[in-house]
C-alpha cells in the first residue's frame, strides 16, 4: 500500500501523542472547531484519528483524511497546549502517511502535485501568470478548487508587492557594520514570494543596506521545501531542504554570513526546525543544525538594528496581524511589534489573534470554504480597528485577507523600509504624518491635558 | 442518575424544540466533556446541550424537570484542575452554556461595566474592548484565556490588579432557577421596561440573592454585568525576590499595611519558587526518582538559581499618569521591602527576561495569556488538583501553613506549589498539586495529599474558598449539620425536582 514510514518517526509521533493528556485547552482555540464545533474537526478529535490511522497500518478512513485536510496545520492548539503535546510533528507524519497510502482519487492527487509543483518552481508560476491573464476571470467564475486558485491569483493584495517599475536599488552599505554578530546576511528569496511578492525582499534589502547590513546573495534561488512538507510529499520536501542545507551551511560555515534573514515567516518556520527534519541525517545533521540556529525572521533581526527614522509614516495605523507560523511556528510576537514602533507606527492587535487568517499555505487552494470563512472572520476582526494599513511577516496571509478586508496590505519590512526612508508601500502614498501621541508628563496624562475627563489618573 | 428511558425521551423532547444542533449524544463528545484531570475515573455524561439564549435554557430546564434529568451547566469548562468539563457526578446532562451563547451584550464606557453571556472569554472581553477601542480594561487570570469571565466569577475566581476579587465584580444577573423560572436579581428585578441600577448597585432593595448563585446548584445563569475599571495610562509592575523558604512570615507582614491603606492597588502575590518556574520548565529529578519523591532542596536551589530567583517571589503593580508620576511610590515599595536586607529588587529590565515574571507583567496589563499553563507539564500524566485555601494576613499564621503544607507534600512525595493572593485581610492560598494521573500510585498520594491539606487547614480553622469537583462534598462533610441542611433547603425552594447539577457544592 504504502511507502513505509521510518520506525523512528513513527515512535516519534506516538510518543507525541502520548503526551496528550486531555486538558481541552486546545479545542478552544481551534478555528475549525470553533467554526463548526465538530469534535472531529478539534486537535483532540485529530489526535485520535492520527492514533487509531497509525496504529491501523492501514489505509486511512475517508472520514480521516476528510478532517485532517480540514487542518490547517497552525498550531494555535500547540501554543495553548498545557502538556507540550507537539502537534507539528503528529500533523506532519499524518499527512505523509495520508499521501503514501495513496487512497485519493487520481484527479485529487494531480491537483495537489500541481498545486506544489507549481507553487514552489518561479519559472512556471511566472509563465502561468503571463499565460493564465487572458483567462483569470472565467477562472474565476468556476466553482472548487480551481476558482479558489484563480481568485487567489487575482487578489487585490498582489498589486502591493510587485516589484516597481523601474527597479529600486538597495542603498549602498552607509555605515558601519553594526554589529560584529551581524555584518552579513544571506536572504531568502522564497519561490512563490519572489515571482508574487518581489516588491517585499526588495525592501530588506534597502533596509539592512541602511542599517550596514551586508545581503550576500545567493547562487540561485532555492525553495526551502515548507509547501510540499506541509501537503504530506516528505522526501520530496527533503530534497528541497538539503539544497538550503548544503548552500547555506557552506556560507556559514566559511564565515560568509552570519544570518539567514527569512521574510517568509511560513519557510521561517520550517527552516528553524531543519535540526528535527535531518536528525537522522549523518551527512547534513550538523549543517542542517547551524542553518536552524542561523534563520531569524527579519522582525528579528531589524528590532536589534539601529535605522533612521524619516518620519513620513509617523502616527500610521498599522493592524499587524500575527501570521500562524510567526505566532506559534516561531513564537515571535514582540519584536514586529516593537520593531513597528520604534519606526513611529500606532500599532493595533487584531481580536482573536489566535484564530488562523485561513491562508495556511495552500489551504486556501484546497479547503476555499473553510478558509473563506476564516478570512471573513479576520476581515471584520480588522474592520473594527479602521487601520491605515494591515501588516503581517508573511506574504500569503497578506494576499488571503486582502480579498476580504478593503485596506492596504504591506509586509513588516516594507513598512520598516517606508520609516526609513524608502518608499511608500502601495495604496499609502498619499499618507499624511500625524503627530504620535504626547509621552504623558509626571503628573497629567496627555488624555486629560486636552480635556478629557472620563478617568483620573 | 436518570434512566437511559427518560434520557432518551429528554433528548428527544429537547432536539424537538431547540433544534438537533442544540443536543448531542455523539460518542465523541460524550467521551471529551466526562475527562478531567482529578484523582478518579472521567465522568461521562449522558447528553451534552448547546442552549443559545435564556430561553432555551428554560425550556431545557422545564424538560429536565419533566423527564427528571439532571443538568450541568458549565460556561466554557476551561475548570482544569476543578473538574475541567465535567460534572460533578457521571450520566449528568453538561450544559455547555459558552458554545453558543457568548455575546457582549454592553459596555458601559461611563460607569466602566459590562453585560455578558456565559460563553464570553477572557479573550474575547479582552479584544472586544480593543476593538471598541475602549478605554476600560478586564481584570485577567494568570488561567486559561479561554476561560469565561462569567464561569471564573460565579466560582468565586480571582485575577490580578485592582479588580482582582472577580465574585466582588459581579453586579446584576439574569439567572434560570431549577423550577424553570426566569428571574433578575438586584434592581433587575423591578417591573419596568429599564433597569438603571441592574448593573451599577447592589443596594437593591431586600436580600442580596446573587451569592446564592455563586459555587452552588441553585440557578444557571445565563447573563449578569460585570464592573470593569479604566485602563491607567502607565502600570508598572514590580518584583521583589527573598531566598529562603521562611521568608514568608516578613513577606506576609510587609503587604499588609500596603494593602490596608490600599498603597498598592493591586492584590499582591508572594509566589513561591516552584510554582513559577514550573511554567518553564519540568521536574529534573522525575526520570530519577519515578516521582516518588519530592524535588530535593539541592535540585530546587539549582533552579533558583537558574532562574534569579529565590523562595519567594513579590508581585504586583502601581498605577498612574506616567512613570515618573509612580516612581515615587515605586521608591517607597523598594525601601519597604528590601529594608531587612533579604529582599531583592529586580528591575523591569530584568523581569522580561525571566519568563515567569513576564506572565505576570502581561496579566497586571489586562493581557490574557497561556504561559502559566505550562505548569500543568511538571510532572507527566496530566493529572492537576488545585486546593484553595485562605489565610489570614499575618506574617507567622500565613508561615505556620506554609510549613506545614510543605511537609504534607513532602510526605506525600509531591512538591510544594503556592501562590498567596494577598489582599488587605486576608490572602488567597492558590495550591497546585501536579501529579501523574496515568500512574494510579502517585494518583492515590495525590488524593491523600490533598485530603491531609483539607485537614490540616480546617483542623486550625481555615475552610477552602473553592473545591474541584471530586472533593466538593467530602467539604461539605465538615460544615456544622445546619448550615448543610439550610443549603438543602433552599435547593428544596428553588430546585423542588433536583434538576440543577445534584452533588455540586456537595449540595443535594
Ligand atoms: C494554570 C491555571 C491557572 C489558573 N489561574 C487562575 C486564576 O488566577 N484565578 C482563577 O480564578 N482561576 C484560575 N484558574 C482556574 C480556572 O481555569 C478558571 O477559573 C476557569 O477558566 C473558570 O472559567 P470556566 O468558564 O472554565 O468555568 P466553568 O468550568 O464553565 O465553570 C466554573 C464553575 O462555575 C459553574 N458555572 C459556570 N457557568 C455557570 C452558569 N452560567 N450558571 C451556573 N453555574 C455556572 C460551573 O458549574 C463550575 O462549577 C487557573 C487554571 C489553570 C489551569
Ligand atoms: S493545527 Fe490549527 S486547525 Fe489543526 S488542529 Fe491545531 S488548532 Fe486546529
Amino acid at each position: 500500500m504504502h511507502a513505509p514510514i521510518p520506525i523512528t518517526r513513527l515512535d516519534q509521533a506516538r510518543a507525541a501523542a502520548g503526551e496528550c493528556v486531555h486538558f481541552g485547552f486546545c479545542t478552544a482555540v481551534c478555528p475549525t472547531y470553533i467554526l463548526d464545533g465538530e469534535e472531529n474537526d478539534s486537535p483532540r478529535g485529530r489526535f485520535v484519528l492520527i492514533k487509531e490511522m497509525l496504529a491501523s497500518k492501514a489505509p486511512p478512513r475517508r472520514a480521516t483524511v476528510v478532517h485532517l485536510d480540514r487542518c490547517l496545520s497552525c498550531l494555535s492548539c500547540e501554543t495553548s497546549c498545557g502538556a507540550g503535546v507537539n502537534y507539528r510533528v503528529l500533523i506532519d507524519i499524518a499527512r505523509e502517511y495520508v499521501e503514501s497510502s495513496r487512497v485519493r482519487s487520481l484527479p485529487d492527487r494531480l491537483f495537489r502535485s500541481g498545486v506544489a509543483a507549481l507553487l514552489t518552481s518561479p519559472r512556471m508560476l511566472r509563465g502561468l501568470r503571463i499565460l493564465g491573464k487572458p483567462l483569470s476571470g472565467l477562472v474565476c467564475a468556476l466553482p472548487g478548487r480551481l476558482g479558489a486558485l484563480g481568485r487567489l491569483a487575482n487578489a487585490p493584495g498582489l498589486a502591493a508587492f510587485s516589484p516597481r517599475g523601474a527597479p529600486v536599488l538597495p542603498a549602498p552599505c552607509s555605515r558601519e557594520a553594526p554589529s560584529p554578530q551581524l555584518r552579513s546576511v544571506a536572504l531568502l528569496e522564497g519561490c512563490a514570494q519572489s515571482v508574487l511578492g518581489a516588491e517585499i525582499n526588495c525592501a530588506a534589502r534597502r533596509v539592512l543596506a541602511r542599517a550596514g547590513v551586508r545581503v550576500v546573495e545567493s547562487r540561485g534561488n532555492f525553495c526551502c521545501g515548507a509547501m510540499k512538507l506541509h501537503l504530506g510529499f516528505r522526501e520530496q520536501a527533503i530534497k528541497q531542504a538539503a539544497r538550503c542545507v548544503r548552500h547555506w551551511g557552506e556560507m556559514l560555515a566559511a564565515g560568509a554570513i552570519d544570518a539567514i534573514a527569512v521574510t517568509t515567516s511560513g519557510c521561517g518556520s520550517v527552516i528553524r526546525h531543519y535540526d528535527e527534519l535531518f536528525a537522522d541525517d549523518a551527512e547534513l545533521g550538523q549543517a542542517a543544525a547551524s542553518v536552524a540556529r542561523a534563520a531569524r525572521d527579519i522582525s528579528v533581526i531589524l528590532a536589534e538594528l539601529p535605522l533612521p527614522l524619516a518620519n513620513t509614516n509617523s502616527g500610521a495605523l498599522v493592524a499587524y496581524h500575527d501570521a500562524c507560523s510567526m505566532k506559534h511556528g516561531q513564537r515571535i510576537t514582540r519584536e514586529p511589534r516593537a520593531l513597528l514602533r520604534k519606526m513611529g507606527y500606532v500599532v493595533a492587535d487584531i481580536a482573536e489573534g489566535h484564530i488562523c487568517c485561513g491562508s495556511a499555505g495552500t489551504y486556501n487552494i484546497l479547503q476555499p470554504e473553510m478558509s473563506a470563512r476564516l478570512g471573513q472572520r479576520k476581515a471584520a476582526n480588522i474592520e473594527a480597528i479602521a487601520p491605515d494599513v494591515i501588516a503581517a511577516g508573511n506574504l500569503g496571509c497578506l494576499i488571503q485577507i486582502s480579498r476580504f478586508a478593503e485596506y492596504p496590505v504591506a509586509h513588516t519590512v516594507q513598512l520598516v523600509d517606508w520609516a526609513s526612508g524608502g518608499p511608500a508601500p502601495r495604496g499609502l502614498e498619499g499618507f499624511v504624518p500625524r503627530p504620535l501621541a504626547q509621552e504623558a508628563s509626571a503628573e497629567v496624562p496627555a488624555a486629560e491635558a486636552n480635556g478629557d475627563n472620563s478617568a483620573f489618573w | 442518575m436518570a434512566n437511559e428511558e427518560s434520557i432518551r425521551a429528554f433528548v428527544q423532547a429537547v432536539s424537538g424544540e431547540l433544534g438537533s444542533e442544540a443536543i448531542s449524544t455523539g460518542e465523541e463528545v460524550l467521551t471529551r466533556y466526562g475527562e478531567h484531570t482529578l484523582p478518579g475515573p472521567d465522568l461521562r455524561p449522558a447528553a451534552v446541550a448547546f442552549p443559545d439564549s435564556t430561553q432555551a435554557v428554560q425550556k431545557l430546564v422545564l424538560a429536565a424537570n419533566r423527564y427528571r434529568v439532571p443538568l450541568y451547566p458549565i460556561s466554557t469548562g476551561q475548570n482544569i484542575g476543578l473538574g475541567s468539563r465535567s460534572s460533578v457526578r457521571a450520566g449528568q446532562v453538561v450544559v455547555d452554556l459558552g458554545r453558543r451563547m457568548s455575546r457582549v451584550i454592553e459596555v458601559n464606557e461611563a460607569l466602566a461595566y459590562c453585560v455578558v453571556e456565559p460563553g464570553v472569554t477572557f479573550q474575547a472581553m479582552y479584544d472586544e474592548l480593543v476593538k471598541r477601542k475602549s478605554k476600560l480594561m478586564i481584570s485577567a487570570t494568570a488561567g486559561p484565556p479561554q476561560g469565561s469571565l462569567l464561569g471564573n466569577a460565579l466560582d468565586k475566581g480571582g485575577g490580578s490588579g485592582a479588580y482582582a476579587d472577580h465574585f466582588g465584580t459581579l453586579c446584576g444577573m439574569e439567572v434560570v432557577l431549577g423550577s424553570g423560572d426566569v428571574i433578575r436579581t438586584g434592581d433587575g428585578s423591578l417591573e419596568s421596561a429599564s433597569h438603571l441600577n441592574w448593573h451599577v448597585s447592589k443596594y437593591s432593595f431586600g436580600p442580596y440573592l446573587e451569592g446564592l448563585f455563586t459555587q452552588s446548584n441553585y440557578g444557571i445563569v445565563t447573563r449578569a454585568g460585570m464592573w470593569v475599571m479604566p485602563r491607567p495610562p502607565h502600570i508598572e509592575s514590580f518584583f521583589f525576590t527573598f531566598p529562603d523558604d521562611t521568608d514568608l512570615h516578613q513577606i506576609v507582614d510587609l503587604i499588609r499595611p500596603l494593602k490596608l491603606s490600599n498603597f498598592v492597588p493591586t492584590q499582591i502575590r508572594a509566589t513561591n519558587d516552584l510554582y513559577l518556574i514550573a511554567a518553564d520548565c519540568v521536574h529534573p529529578e522525575y526520570g530519577q526518582s519515578g516521582g516518588k519523591k519530592q524535588i530535593t532542596d539541592e535540585a530546587r536551589r539549582a533552579l533558583q538559581k537558574r532562574y534569579g530567583l529565590g523562595s519567594w517571589t513579590v508581585s504586583g503593580a502601581f498605577y498612574g499618569a506616567s512613570r515618573q508620576a509612580v516612581q515615587p511610590q515605586l521608591d517607597r515599595v523598594i525601601a519597604h521591602f528590601t529594608r531587612s536586607g533579604k529582599g531583592r529588587f529586580i528591575a523591569l529590565e530584568e523581569a522580561n527576561e525571566i519568563a515567569p515574571l513576564r506572565i505576570s507583567m502581561n496579566s497586571y496589563e489586562g493581557v490574557p495569556g497561556e504561559g502559566e499553563l505550562k505548569m500543568l507539564r511538571w510532572r507527566p500524566g496530566g493529572g492537576t488538583i488545585w486546593f484553595l485555601p485562605r489565610t489570614p494576613m499575618i506574617g507567622s499564621v500565613a508561615n505556620e501553613f506554609h510549613l506545614a503544607s510543605r511537609g504534607i507534600c513532602r510526605d506525600h512525595g509531591l512538591e510544594y506549589m503556592v501562590s498567596n493572593v494577598c489582599g488587605p485581610r486576608f490572602a488567597r492560598g492558590v495550591h497546585t498539586l501536579v501529579y501523574n494521573r496515568g500512574d494510579a500510585e502517585e494518583t492515590a498520594r495525590a488524593d491523600a495529599c490533598y485530603r491531609a491539606l483539607a485537614l490540616e487547614f480546617a483542623g486550625k480553622g481555615v475552610f477552602v474558598g473553592r473545591a474541584p469537583t471530586a472533593y466538593q462534598g467530602f467539604h461539605q462533610g465538615q460544615r456544622m449539620s445546619a448550615f448543610v441542611e439550610a443549603c438543602a433547603a433552599i435547593k428544596r425552594a428553588l430546585d423542588p425536582n433536583g434538576i440543577i447539577a445534584p452533588g455540586k457544592y456537595g449540595i443535594d
